[in-house]
């Protein structure tokens, strides 16, 4: 008799259990969505479909001007997030083991762990002394922040997809006489990439909806798309702010998805 | 993914941004979401030639953390009365003398010599409001003016009441109902005020900021409220109206003052006296949907506003009204108290 092991899938209620799981997580931001076209001003009523808020959205200069910086905060901090954590995954897993190796795991990996709340209260303290001593009160701070806690979001699935590569690829190009470089670049390089992709795309999503270190961080006129949300709501809500929040959701998901899609060609 | 084009563009990225703003004249405002008239701002940019940037937080703690951190670059806040002389005693504004700008001549009487900054040498008011009772008249046809309809919930309006988490505004509103004055010292007051609370809150529905829509569409029938977010109901459902409760009810002040260490502080004296112009205080009351302290801007309002129930206190309730205050700590600690309890 052929021991079958154990399936989730063949347990009785599975799919209904996944599938209510699922609509539990997902109804609300349908229901939000759904909202954003609504042509009326209150979210209960449905008075037609309308794609007025999100005109209306376009036509709010505070809203452009917190999306044009939520683009390039998420886009400077994914990037150096992204580079430095390539190099430190490079780092740790083509070398020989060395002590302090998990040591270094856990140092990059402690945005994980430590409650955001903390860093952005720490951060705020020290940011707020440099601000004062240097006169600068640029993006620059909010980069180097995001950039903190995006680290691990783009080490995590880099390292993933270096330890599960071929060593004998490289080991193979060693032995053609490829110089290090060079079979770092032609070989390393381009099976990583579906790694480097993911990690950048992740690591852009986590800045991208980051409300509490920017809300803690900014100076002047360094309204992010989440921190002006959060600005609006406590007063009133229109449609305008359910076209807002979808437009977000809609980038989050977009770039969610371009991320898979890397992954798994290469698979 | 090419390494050299990232870096320069992260270069690009942080060396644009590492220039300060460098425009003639800079204004940096922090105030409350949705609270800032984008009309009024361009108004004044061009008047000036002035470049100002907006930024919001969501309560008066948050602001003066940031505040109190430093570096923060803003130039103008906007606290609320009851925070007003926490920030004068942490130093922590500019005493701008407004009484000697041109302007000034503007300001109401009654709004000069109030007790958080009399005379004012710190700040300008911005709106003022009162916390109220709002509800819904289809449902509920007794006295609208009393804070019975939250304490002692009448039947028709069990689980459809709302109170609004503001700590200091509900807990006055209950010692005014029991018999007392805000910041009693009072142990027995303050006692037969949290038992009256937690009496009522189990025919409460929530204690939120609830979206309007529940009002709207007839979730919630009733509400401590404030004046100019009731007047929004209103407009979208006539049925609602706003109650001044007899017992007693909060009026408050949101006042804009320039901050200690403001870089910009000739830009920001001039904001503080263009907004005691008429017409700047209406552009901002028109888009708050709450009364300024400017007299003359009634005409430049919008035509509903002026005689707006929500915006005129009735006479025979006004000896019931009373600022919003900051306790002294220890009685402070007292509606903490109370406060965790009845939210717990």
């Amino acid at each position: 008799m052929v021991e079958r092991g154990f399936n989730v899938k063949r347990l009785p209620g599975a799919a209904l259990m996944a599938v209510t799981c699922f609509v539990i997580l997902y109804i609300p931001m349908v229901i939000l969505v759904a909202y954003s076209f609504n042509s009326g001003k209150v979210i209960g009523n449905w008075e037609g479909l309308s794609l007025k808020w999100y005109g209306a959205a376009f036509q709010n200069a505070a809203f452009l001007d917190a999306a044009i910086n939520s683009l390039i905060l998420a886009t400077s901090a994914s990037v150096l997030a992204t580079l430095m954590a390539t190099m430190a995954a490079i780092a740790t897993t083509r070398t020989a083991k060395f002590r302090g190796d998990g040591t270094i795991h856990i140092i990059l990996n402690q945005p994980l762990m430590v409650p955001e709340i903390v860093l952005a209260i720490a951060l705020l303290i020290i940011i707020g002394q440099i601000k004062q001593a240097t006169g600068y009160t640029g993006l620059g701070f909010l980069i180097a922040a995001h950039t903190t806690f995006c680290i691990p979001f783009a080490y995590l699935p880099i390292r993933a997809r270096l330890e599960g590569m071929d060593l004998s690829l490289e080991a193979a190009a060693a032995d053609l006489y490829a110089s290090r470089f060079y079979a770092f670049r032609r070989v390393t390089l381009p099976l990583l990439a579906p790694g480097i992709m993911a990690g950048f795309m992740l690591a852009f999503v986590i800045s991208l909806d980051d409300l509490v270190m920017s809300d803690f961080l900014k100076s002047p006129g360094q309204e992010t798309l989440p921190t002006y949300l959060m600005g609006e709501l406590r007063r009133n809500l229109t449609s305008e702010i359910y076209a807002i929040s979808s437009l977000l959701l809609l980038i989050s998901v977009l770039i969610v998805a371009g991320s898979w899609v890397a992954t798994r060609k290469k698979n | 993914m090419k390494y050299a084009s990232c870096l320069t563009f992260t270069t690009a990225v942080l060396m644009a941004t590492a220039l300060p703003a460098l425009a003639a004249g800079q204004l940096n405002i922090f105030n409350f979401g949705l609270y800032t008239p984008p009309d009024m701002i361009k108004k004044f940019e061009a008047a000036y030639d002035v470049k100002v940037t907006l930024t919001e937080y969501d309560s008066n703690e948050a602001a003066m953390a940031k505040i109190e951190a430093g570096g923060h670059g803003f130039d103008i806040v906007v606290p609320s009365a009851s925070v007003v002389p926490i920030y004068i005693d942490k130093g922590l504004l500019m005493k701008s003398e407004p009484s000697q700008m041109s302007n000034f001549r503007n300001v109401n009487p009654e709004w000069i010599d109030v007790s958080w900054d009399a005379g004012r040498h710190y700040t300008v008011p911005w709106v003022w409001g009162t916390t109220g009772v709002m509800v819904n008249k289809k449902v509920y046809k007794g006295d609208i003016n009393t804070s019975a309809i939250i304490l002692d919930t009448p039947e028709e309006l069990k689980g459809k009441v709302n109170v609004v988490p503001a700590m200091n505004e509900v807990i006055d509103m209950a010692i005014g109902y029991v018999g007392g004055q805000p910041c009693t010292t009072d142990k027995a007051i303050l006692k037969a005020a949290r038992d009256k609370l937690m009496a009522a809150k189990p025919h409460w529905a929530s204690i939120d900021y609830p979206s309007f829509e529940k009002f709207i569409k007839e979730d919630l029938n009733a509400s401590v409220f404030w004046n100019g977010a009731a007047m929004r109901i209103r407009a979208e459902n006539p049925g609602f109206a706003y109650g001044y409760p007899k017992e007693g009810f909060s009026l408050w002040q949101d006042n804009v003052a320039i901050l200690a260490d403001a870089k910009n502080v000739d830009n920001a004296k001039l904001f503080l006296n263009f907004i005691m112009d008429p017409e700047n205080a209406a552009l901002i009351s028109n888009y708050t949907r709450y009364g300024n302290a400017i007299l003359g801007s009634e005409k430049f309002m919008d035509k509903e506003l002026p005689n707006a129930p929500e915006m005129n206190i009735p006479p025979e309730f006004k000896t019931a009204a009373h600022f919003l205050v900051t306790c002294p700590a220890d009685v402070q600690e007292i509606y903490t108290r109370i406060w965790t309890d009845l939210t717990k």
